[in-house]
C-alpha cells in the first residue's frame, strides 16, 4: 500500500508541519519525501529534466529520515531545482548497524514562469520530530521550518 | 484572565508579568514576559513553556525574557531574551534561531505619495525583477568561493567595496554590518553551497520589500523623525526584512548536531532538544560563535546588496540618481543574534531571537546622528496593516539588555491562513485598499495575509507603555514583494 500524508495545523504556526505514515518503512519514506516535494511546489508543474542520485547512510531510522529531507532542502537551494518525483529504496545495512537510502530525483531547475512555486522551506526541524512503528505500520511527525 | 498556561504568572506592572523560578524545576532566574493583558491571554502556551526552559540554560543572568510579539518558536520563543555569562554560560543556536541575523532595514526617499502612485505599478514590477524572491531564486551578484569567504569575514563593507552601497550606509548598520570573530574555517560545505548564490534574495515566508508612507498624523515623535531624515507628508520609505537565507539555516543545522554531542560532553541537559547548547567557552561554542557570525555578516551583506537594487530600481523609474532621490539609509537592525555586549553591570552573551535590539539615547554603539534619540528600532507588521519605527531607551537598557519586540507575531497557522483566504482574491483586496503586492506563490501570500497576524498596534502600544521603546512614526505599506 502507498503511504499517505497529512499537513498538520496547530503544531508549528509559523511554519509548516506534516504526518506522514506507510504500511511499511518504504512507504513511509516516500509518504514524507512526496509532503517535502509538495511543500516546495506543486511537482505537477515541474518538469523532469534534472536528475540526480543520492545516497544517504545513518545510524537508525530517525536519523535516516531526518537527513534524508535536509538533503532535499540542500539540493533545492545548493542546485536551484524543484521535484517531480523520487524513487526511493530503504534498507538496513550490514547486521542493521546503518540504515541505507538509494534516491534518483527527479525534478526541473526553478522557473516561476512555469512552475507553481509554494514555501521555500528552509529546513527539517528536531521539534516534535518522531518516527514511531507499531503493528500497524509506521508514521513519521515533520516540522518544516519556512 | 485565562492564560494558555497552568504556571503561576504575576503582575508587576500593566505590561510586565512574571513567572517565579519556583513554577518549574531546574529554573535559575524568573522568567518575565511584556504583554499587556489582551496578548497575555492571546499567547500560546508554547511560550510559556519554552520562556520557562530557558531559564533553566547554565549561566542565564537576571531573567529570560518573552516580547510581547512572542509566539511558540525553536527551543525559545520568538521574542525571547537571554544573557549569559560569556565565562560560564552556554550559547545556543535555538536562541538565535534558524534564519541567523535574520532583520529590518529602512531606507528613507525624498518622494512622496503624490509623485509614487502615478508610476507604483511600474516601480513594483522593476523591484520584484530586481530583487530575486520565493523558492530557489538566485541572487545577481555572482562570487566564487574565496569571495563568499570575503563576504563571511566582511559583511556590508564587502557590498561598499565592490559598489553596492554608500560608505555612509555603515554607519546606519549595526555593528557596522560586520561582527568580528567571524570565522569561515567553521563553516561547512553544505553551507557554503547553499548560500553563495543566494546573495541579494528575499527568500520566502514571513520575508518580504515594502514600499511604504509616512504621513504627518503617523509621526509620533518629531524630533526622532527628523534625525532619521523623516519630515512626514506623506514621505515614500522603503522597508525590507530578510535574514541569511539557506546559509544561516544550514550553520545552524549543522551546530545544532555538534550540540546534541557536546551537551553529553559537558554534562548539560536542556528541557528541549531544540535548546542544544554548549558553554560559550568551549571549542564548540567557539566554532558555533564563528560560524554564525559567518552568517549574520552574510545577512547584512544580503540586506546592503538588496538596498542597491532598491536604489536602482527607484533611480530607472523616477529617472533620477539614489543620492538625488535623497535615499539614505535609516537602519539595519538584527533580530536574531547572539552577541556579546557591555553594559553598565559587566559583558554578557545576549541572546536576541525575534527580538531586535534598541539601545538608548548616549550608548557609544550608536553613529553621532543617533546618539541623543537612542538607536532606531524597525517592526514591521503584516503586509495589510504597516509597520513602526521605534527607539530605544535607558529603561530597554536596565531592563532588558536594549531589547524589544521585533513585528507583530503570528496567530494563525499557515495551513488555516490559506484556508480562509486565498492568494489571488487577498491580492485584489489589497490592490482595491491602495497596496500592490507582487508574488511569486499565491498560497504563499495567502499565509502572509493580515489576519494570520496580531494587531501590530496593540504590540507596539505595549513595548511604549512598558518604557523599552518609544514610537516614533506608523509605516503604512502601498507595495509589497512576496517569496
Amino acid at each position: 500500500m502507498p503511504g499517505t500524508f497529512r499537513f498538520l495545523d496547530d503544531i508549528a504556526v509559523a511554519d509548516m508541519a506534516f504526518e506522514a505514515e506507510g504500511d511499511s518503512l518504504q512507504a513511509l519514506f516516500d509518504a514524507a519525501t512526496q509532503a517535502l516535494i509538495q511543500s516546495l511546489a506543486d511537482p505537477a508543474s515541474v518538469a523532469q529534466t534534472w536528475r540526480q542520485t543520492v545516497d544517504v547512510e545513518e545510524p537508525d531510522i530517525e536519523t535516516l529520515l531526518f537527513e534524508w529531507l535536509n538533503r532535499l532542502v540542500y539540493l533545492k537551494d545548493a542546485q536551484a531545482v524543484v521535484f517531480h518525483h523520487a524513487t526511493l529504496t530503504v534498507q538496513a545495512g550490514p547486521d542493521r548497524s546503518t540504515w541505507r537510502l538509494h534516491a534518483e530525483l527527479v525534478g526541473a531547475p526553478v522557473d516561476p514562469s512555469t512552475q507553481e512555486l509554494r514555501s521555500d522551506v528552509k529546513g527539517v526541524t528536531k521539534h516534535l520530530y518522531a518516527v514511531d512503528h507499531d503493528a500497524t505500520g509506521w508514521k513519521a511527525r515533520v516540522v518544516l521550518d519556512v | 484572565m485565562t492564560l494558555h498556561t497552568d504556571m503561576q504568572v504575576n503582575r508587576i506592572d500593566d505590561y510586565l508579568w512574571e513567572i517565579p523560578p519556583t513554577e518549574k524545576r531546574g529554573m535559575l532566574v524568573p522568567a518575565r514576559i511584556y504583554a499587556s493583558p489582551a496578548i497575555l491571554g492571546s499567547m500560546d502556551r508554547g511560550v510559556f513553556d519554552q520562556v520557562t526552559n530557558v531559564a533553566c540554560l547554565p549561566g542565564i543572568h537576571r531573567y529570560a525574557l518573552c516580547m510581547p510579539d512572542g509566539h511558540w518558536g525553536y527551543g525559545f520563543p520568538i521574542g525571547g531574551v537571554a544573557a549569559f555569562d560569556p565565562e560560564d554560560g552556554i550559547i545556543s543556536p535555538g536562541g538565535v534561531g534558524y534564519d541567523i541575523n535574520c532583520g529590518m532595514r529602512l531606507i528613507r526617499t525624498d518622494l512622496s505619495l503624490a509623485e509614487v502612485r502615478p508610476k507604483l505599478e511600474l516601480l513594483m514590477t522593476e523591484l520584484f525583477r530586481r530583487v530575486p524572491a520565493g523558492v530557489g531564486s538566485r541572487g545577481f551578484v555572482t562570487v566564487n568561493r574565496r569571495e563568499f569567504r570575503d563576504v563571511m569575514r566582511k559583511g556590508a563593507a564587502w557590498c561598499i567595496a565592490q559598489g553596492y552601497g554608500w560608505e555612509e550606509d555603515l554607519d546606519r548598520i549595526e555593528e557596522r554590518g560586520c561582527l568580528g570573530g567571524a570565522d569561515p574555517g567553521q563553516v561547512t560545505d553544505y553551507a557554503i553551497e547553499r548560500g553563495i548564490n543566494q546573495l541579494g534574495t528575499l527568500g520566502s515566508g514571513n520575508h518580504y520589500l515594502e514600499v511604504q508612507v509616512v504621513s504627518d498624523r503617523n509621526i509620533f515623535d518629531r524630533e526622532a523623525a527628523s534625525a532619521m531624515g523623516l519630515r512626514g507628508r506623506d514621505q515614500i520609505v522603503v522597508m525590507v526584512h530578510c535574514g541569511s537565507r539557506g546559509f544561516g539555516h544550514q550553520v545552524a543545522s549543522d551546530y545544532l548536531k555538534v550540540f546534541e554531542k557536546a551537551m553529553r560532553l559537558y554534562g548539560i541537559s536542556v528541557q528541549d532538544q531544540q535548546l542544544a547548547c554548549a558553554p560559550f567557552r568551549s571549542p564548540e561554542g567557539q566554532d558555533y560563535f564563528g560560524a554564525m557570525n559567518c552568517a549574520a555578516n552574510t545577512a547584512f551583506a544580503n540586506r546592503q546588496v538588496i538596498t542597491h537594487q532598491i536604489r536602482e530600481a527607484f533611480a530607472a523609474v523616477f529617472e533620477s540618481t539614489p543620492h538625488a532621490l535623497g535615499m539614505h539609509l535609516i537602519y539595519d537592525v538584527a533580530h536574531n543574534i547572539a552577541k556579546v555586549e557591555r553594559y553598565e553591570n559587566g559583558e554578557w552573551l545576549v541572546h536576541r531571537k525575534g527580538a531586535t535590539r534598541a539601545f538608548g539615547p548616549g550608548s557609544p554603539a550608536l553613529p553621532d546622528c543617533y546618539r541623543a534619540i537612542g538607536q532606531p528600532v524597525i517592526c514591521g507588521g503584516s503586509m495589510e496593516t504597516g509597520s513602526y519605527l521605534l527607539v530605544g531607551t535607558d529603561r530597554a537598557m536596565q531592563d532588558t539588555f536594549g531589547s524589544t519586540m521585533h513585528g507583530s507575531g503570528r496567530t494563525m497557522s499557515r495551513a488555516q491562513a490559506k484556508r480562509t483566504v486565498r492568494g489571488e482574491q487577498l491580492l485584489r483586496d489589497m490592490k482595491q485598499h491602495g497596496i500592490l503586492v507582487k508574488a511569486v506563490s499565491m498560497s504563499g501570500l495567502a499565509e502572509e495575509a493580515g489576519l494570520a497576524y496580531k494587531n501590530i498596534s496593540e504590540v507596539v502600544n505595549t513595548v511604549d507603555g512598558a518604557g523599552i521603546t518609544k514610537k516614533v512614526a506608523e509605516l503604512k505599506p502601498i507595495g509589497n514583494i512576496k517569496g
